[in-house]
């Protein structure tokens, strides 16, 4: 979920940087056979959408002024990180709730943030804050197969497209920036723009996303 | 009968025969069995491979199973695969967190997971590695092979083979790989657990003692691992295009091998060898050890039968030759061989020599006859020149073989004496008529020509080869066992029988005979003169003779039946 809203604090002579994301289907490497199939989930409620899994942002932008925190959750559910991609500014807090009627537990081996949130049952919830930016890998010990990333970056100018691919970045300082598309397994695909106050920019990113959600 | 050179007995001949029928019966039977024997070593030993590619089959399919379960288990380990996905996250974030730290820690979390599992799997190496085939940690006995953070290609199996899923080439050594997928759950793939057994000689004496072969692991042409010495090693990759056949045969360290692909994965095969020469070696050393016992038996049994044949053949040939032998030492011509009954083909000789000898007896019987007839025709002729002397030679030869009787000479010897006396005489051709025919007293001259006829006569038989026997009777007809006699004064025993018989026959024929100057004289009167005269003049013994002889004929005087003249 887009969590970020307007930035306060915003000048006035900013432009907003608006998109589409566009997710391209490539023929990905055959997986090796295993006969003992991985633990996975039958009755899992449909493929999250894989365009949930991307985060369009700013490469090394600065932000000045005190940086705004939120606080967002990531649900575990069906034994599965809801959603599997998060980007939060520095300093905000994620909340693990239990939704499903069996322990989880929640931990990170990232050099962002290393933490185990301990194993709790239906009902119960766990939250951390990320003091420090980067990719952090979440897990269940429980449950080898869950993962979520958390981008923990150092500005607000970031944003999780719609499911229909576009995104809208507001308040972007004037200037070049590069824009990235970051995709969890894909990685990013970047374009360079020139931001003029006041004006709206617009670009496109295509990302190559594996057929991974089968 | 021998000869100079004599041809070989007839039970080497036999014995010949039979040893070269037996030897090459022998002969024919090993190379036969030889080549047969060979022929199912070679299709026992492929069948051995055969088995041996079957058995490594399921062998390495229960093991492959068995690995990737074990594997699949491990690659649930959440801890593992955090560390390796973060690992992943960290290493493609650029230097986002520039934390070695952190990666070092990642791979020490990996390396400690992995180490446990390595110490309860009995592989070589436990390896992790990342979509790229990268190795981020490995544990197990040989983990130090495999370069980290190096990409090592993973050559894979062809879909369907069983054995691995594929083969791991770092730097000389190869390593055979059971591979499972790390998989998150949404599906994605962040890398693999490879399960690495190490191809080395090691591996090969295991897979060799399995299929009790020698075996052969190669790539592209070249031998990874082998039971073999390096020399033969190096031979067999000069091979390789034969074996790449999958199956046949190769000449290696000079004997025959089959060989048989077992498996192919990859650009690997792995192959078994098995020495068709060294199989076979046993196997024709025990039909060798039979036949030879066999071998023996037969020349054994050959030379037994050899011998039986040939006394077979020989025994009655020799019998009918002793036969022969015995008739004609006692020139019993008439009579007939037995037949031995032992072959058709002999008797049928045996009767063939019979009608032979028949023939040859009558022929001689008639040349007999004739000759006979023709020396008495002689001794007549002689006798009529004197009326007073006709019929004396044949009466002195009857007489003769009268005295030869008493005294039991032999049929052959009577005949002699029968011949002999009736020639006795016949040098009295050299006498001429008036001395011969002279009624008075000779004078002493005329009696020296008288004394002549002996010897005279002794020359003239000398001319007829079969009168030779007779000669002595001729010749010595007059000696006397005084050594008064003539014509060499011989005494007592140096004078032949036959020629004392004569002489005594002769005079007694002498005495009974008239005579132009006196009359004849009767039987008892002439016996008793011979008495007189015995062991002077005459021979006591052929005296006594005499008188038996004429005991038992005493009707035979002073003409004999014509019986004799026969």
């Amino acid at each position: 979920m887009a969590v970020v809203g307007a930035p306060p604090g915003q000048r006035e002579d900013t432009a907003s940087v608006t998109g589409h994301v566009k997710l391209t289907r490539t023929r990905g490497l055959p997986l090796s056979s295993n006969i003992y199939q991985p633990r996975a989930i039958s009755d899992r409620g449909g493929p999250s959408p894989e365009i949930k899994s991307v985060v369009v942002y700013l490469k090394r932008a600065t932000f000045r002024g005190t940086l705004p925190v939120a606080k967002t959750a990531i649900r575990q559910e069906r034994e599965e990180f809801v959603p599997r991609v998060a980007a939060i500014t520095r300093g905000s807090t994620v909340e693990f709730p239990n939704a499903d009627p069996i322990f989880h537990n929640v931990f990170s081996f990232s050099g962002a943030a290393t933490f185990d949130l301990g194993r709790f049952p239906k009902g119960q919830s766990r939250s951390t804050v990320f003091p420090k930016a980067g990719l952090v890998k979440v897990y269940c010990h429980i449950h080898s197969h869950m993962s979520a990333s958390i981008l923990v970056l150092d500005h607000p100018y970031f944003t999780i497209p719609d499911l229909d691919g576009s995104f809208t970045l507001p308040g972007v300082p004037p200037g070049i920036h590069t824009v990235v598309g970051w995709h969890e397994r894909v990685g990013e695909r970047s374009a360079t723009i020139d931001v003029q106050p006041g004006r709206t920019t617009s670009l496109e990113l295509v990302l190559p996303v594996e057929d991974i959600a089968k | 009968m021998k000869l100079s050179s004599q041809p070989p007995r007839l039970v080497v001949k036999t014995l010949g025969v039979t040893f070269v029928t037996t030897a090459l019966l022998l002969a024919v039977t090993f190379v036969v069995v030889i080549v047969s024997v060979g022929d199912q070593v070679r299709a026992g030993v492929a069948a051995n491979l055969e088995a041996s590619q079957r058995m490594f089959a399921a062998i390495e399919s229960r093991e492959r199973r068995e690995r990737q379960a074990q594997a699949a288990t491990v690659a649930e380990n959440p801890t593992l695969k955090a560390a390796i996905d973060t690992y992943a996250a960290e290493y493609a974030a650029e230097s986002r967190s520039a934390d070695n730290g952190v990666r070092e820690q990642l791979v020490n979390t990996m390396t400690g997971e992995l180490a446990k599992v390595a110490a309860r799997i009995e592989v070589d190496a436990v390896v992790v590695v990342d979509v790229d085939q990268r190795a981020l940690a490995a544990a197990g006995p040989l983990a130090e092979r495999w370069p980290l953070g190096r990409s090592v290609a993973l050559v894979p199996a062809a879909s369907g083979s069983d054995a691995f899923d594929g083969v791991v080439h770092v730097d000389q050594e190869a390593f055979s790989i059971v591979s499972v997928p790390l998989v998150l759950g949404d599906g994605s793939r962040i890398g693999a657990l490879n399960l690495a057994t190490s191809l080395d000689r090691r591996y090969a004496q295991r897979l060799g003692e399995l299929a009790r072969a020698n075996t052969v692991i190669m790539a592209n042409g070249l031998v990874v691992a082998s039971t073999l010495d390096r020399d033969l090693e190096r031979h067999i990759e000069s091979l390789a295009p034969v074996l790449s056949k999958g199956e046949g045969t190769i000449e290696l360290n000079k004997e025959r091998h089959a060989f048989r692909r077992l498996v192919q994965v990859g650009d690997t095969s792995f192959y078994a060898l098995a020495s068709i020469d060294d199989s076979a070696r046993g196997a024709i050393t025990a039909m060798s050890r039979t036949l030879l016992w066999i071998g023996i038996g037969a020349m054994a049994f050959a030379l037994l039968a050899s011998i039986w044949l040939a006394n077979l053949l020989a025994k009655p040939i020799g019998r009918l030759s002793t036969s022969l032998g015995a008739m004609a030492l006692s020139r019993q011509f008439g009579a007939r061989l037995p037949l031995t009954g032992s072959s058709r083909e002999l008797d049928a000789l045996t009767a063939t020599f019979n009608d032979l000898m028949a023939s040859v007896s009558a022929a001689e019987a008639q040349t007999e006859a004739a000759y006979m007839g023709a020396i008495r025709a002689l001794a007549t002729a002689l006798d009529a020149r004197d009326p007073y002397t006709a019929g004396h030679s044949e009466r002195v030869s009857v007489l003769s073989v009268s005295i030869g009787r008493v005294l039991k000479l032999s049929a052959d010897d009577l005949e002699v004496v029968r011949l002999g006396a009736l020639l006795h005489d016949i040098g009295k051709i050299g006498v001429p008529d008036e001395v011969l025919r002279k009624p008075t007293a000779l004078t002493v001259e005329e009696v020296d020509v008288i004394k002549l006829h002996p010897a005279l006569g002794a020359r003239i038989l000398r001319a007829v080869p079969f009168l030779s026997r007779h000669i002595p009777i001729v010749e010595l007809h007059h000696e006397r066992p005084d050594g008064r006699g003539y014509p060499h004064g011989l005494q007592g025993d140096d004078i032949p029988l036959a020629a004392r018989i004569v002489h005594v026959a002769d005079a007694y024929d002498a005495i009974t005979s008239a005579r132009a100057y006196r009359k004849a004289r009767s039987s008892p009167e002439a016996l008793s003169e011979l008495w007189r005269c015995s062991g002077t003049e005459f021979h006591a013994e052929i005296v006594g003779a005499l008188t038996t002889a004429l005991s038992f004929a005493p009707a035979a005087e002073p003409a004999l039946p014509e019986a004799m003249s026969a």
